[in-house]
């Protein structure tokens, strides 16, 4: 980020976050924004494509870009790396067959030069169900502690159905993102 | 909380006396953009997804709409002093529609279109933040023999290692249900059970009833496998089967390299395919003692008719899908009977 960019982010009022959110398909993404948007979670359709939701967090508005995780569709992640303040990566911890997906497809998504500077929040979710992996599980089949020493991340257990975890996960993500663009409060 | 649009009460801000000119124009403006506001409120009423289907309407009307917002934007900057911040606001809510209307055009425009259209809307943003920053009122610049306030240094957060004691492989092979079987008839009820996510894999030639409710059922890797399923809470997942019969209830439904299969489905949202093909889709009709219980406390009793609202994800026209075709009725399975006795 330029200097001149984070200038004007500083003059403008409302303080704005990009948050990118991807992960595999059926990990629950969409359910998470409009759970923490307290939106109904009841019908909610494999995303085709991403959603836009933008929500008012505490004395910032979030931007969050929801990604389908379709196979097909992962290609075109990369699309929506652009200024991206905060990258949330989710994880259905009852998915024990594909977590080594997940872990090369996160870690090939780190790679990303544009997405270096991103504060990056792992929820592992679908805590609620019964063989769930925990975080710490999680953490170690991704192989997290070996990530770039630069990197701020953390790791959140959650469940998007009951909402357990959420408001945590958001709470240090805003907080970490905060406390790098708008150091000059 | 969406991004609502908070109009300026024109009176709130008629604090400054303005040149009756000006303050017309402003008027002209703020008219100007509610109007917008509305028709976009009803567009969204009339249609809750705008999206085009070829890539040419699009570009027309993202073109157009860049356009407006362009001159808007150019009208704030010839007379900085007749707006108000809440101008530039709405403004931003009409960048912020069109980043929208990119989002759902996104997945069938050719990549080069989306980037170039984000780059457009970050144009416009850069171009509305230009025009703020000249509108907020200038501070007179001194020099301070204060010091700032010191922040604490930025430390990168990391969660302490945890040992986890037990090892991976292990965890693999402790979840509930059935793995490599061949010929089988597999019958597991659940009921009265706090029961997890269910795993069919590695299946050949095997009759799979499972019945009661699993918060979450996982597919894989099955050839010629019957499997009727009570409700799942939560989403199935499948993945690489052929010449299957599926019935099956659940929250979502994913398909995944499936081939010349049939499902019978009850579900609350649309199932989706990808990389598959010779597949066909039939509504749910599965019954055992209990299925009504079970399809209210999954919030699945009632028939919504998705079952029918396939999206193929390598096939996004409007034309029909070639991958998958609704089951003929004099084809499907009338009703079918379970129970946890073996047949």
């Amino acid at each position: 980020m330029g200097l001149l960019s984070i200038i004007r982010k500083i003059k403008r009022k409302e303080k704005e976050m990009r948050i990118l959110m991807v992960g595999l398909d059926n990990s629950g993404k969409t359910t998470i924004v409009l759970k923490i948007n307290g939106e109904d979670t009841s019908v909610i359709s494999p995303t085709l494509g991403f959603n836009i939701k933008t929500i008012s967090y505490q004395k910032y508005t979030l931007n969050i870009w929801d990604v389908g995780g379709q196979k097909t569709i992962r290609a075109y992640w990369r699309n929506y790396f652009e200024q991206t303040d905060g990258l949330i990566w989710v994880v259905d911890s009852s998915d024990l067959r594909r977590l080594d997906d997940c872990k090369n497809e996160l870690h090939n998504l780190l790679k990303e030069e544009r997405l270096s500077g991103a504060s990056l929040l792992i929820f592992a979710n679908k805590q609620d169900i019964e063989g769930a992996l925990s975080p710490a599980e999680i953490t170690k089949v991704l192989n997290l502690e070996a990530l770039d020493k630069t990197r701020h991340w953390k790791i959140v257990g959650c469940s998007a159905y009951t909402g357990d975890g959420l408001l945590e996960g958001f709470d240090w993500l805003v907080q970490d993102i905060a406390s790098r663009i708008y150091v000059l409060d | 909380m969406e991004d609502q649009n908070n109009f300026p009460n024109p009176t709130s801000n008629s604090d400054q006396s303005l040149d009756p000119a000006v303050e017309k124009k402003r008027q002209a403006m703020i008219e100007r953009l509610s109007n917008r506001h509305q028709a976009r409120v009803q567009s969204k009423d009339s249609d809750s997804s705008p999206s085009f289907e070829s890539t040419e309407t699009f570009l027309a009307r993202f073109s157009e709409l860049k356009q407006s917002i362009t001159s808007e934007i150019d009208q704030i900057e010839q007379a900085l002093e007749s707006f108000t911040k809440g101008d530039l606001d709405n403004v931003s809510a009409l960048i912020n529609d069109l980043e929208k209307l990119l989002a759902e055009n996104s997945y069938h425009l050719p990549s080069y279109e989306v980037r170039a259209s984000l780059k457009i809307i970050s144009e416009l943003r850069e171009s509305l933040d230009n025009v703020s920053v000249k509108m907020v009122p200038k501070k007179k610049f001194s020099f301070r023999s204060k010091v700032a306030k010191q922040k604490q240094p930025v430390v990168a957060i990391v969660e302490e290692p945890k040992v986890v004691s037990s090892d991976k492989a292990c965890i693999m092979l402790d979840t509930p249900g059935f793995r490599n079987r061949e010929g089988e008839v597999l019958v597991e009820n659940l009921k009265g059970k706090n029961m997890g996510e269910f795993t069919l894999s590695n299946l050949g030639s095997c009759e799979v009833r499972l019945i009661g409710r699993p918060r979450a059922i996982f597919i894989h890797r099955l050839r010629n496998c019957k499997v009727y399923a009570g409700p799942a809470l939560g989403s199935v997942l499948i993945d690489d089967v052929e010449g299957c019969v599926f019935v099956l209830a659940s929250h979502q439904i994913r398909i995944h390299n499936a081939r010349r299969c049939d499902f019978y489905l009850r579900v609350r949202s649309h199932p989706i395919i990808e990389d598959s093909s010779e597949v066909r889709f039939a509504p749910y009709c599965l019954h055992y003692d209990g299925i009504e219980e079970d399809l209210t406390e999954s919030r699945l009793d009632e028939e919504t008719g998705s079952w029918e609202n396939v999206d193929d994800f390598k096939w996004l026209r409007a034309v029909q899908s070639p991958n998958w075709s609704v089951l003929p009725e004099n084809e499907r399975i009338s009703s079918l009977r379970v129970s946890t006795a073996d047949s």
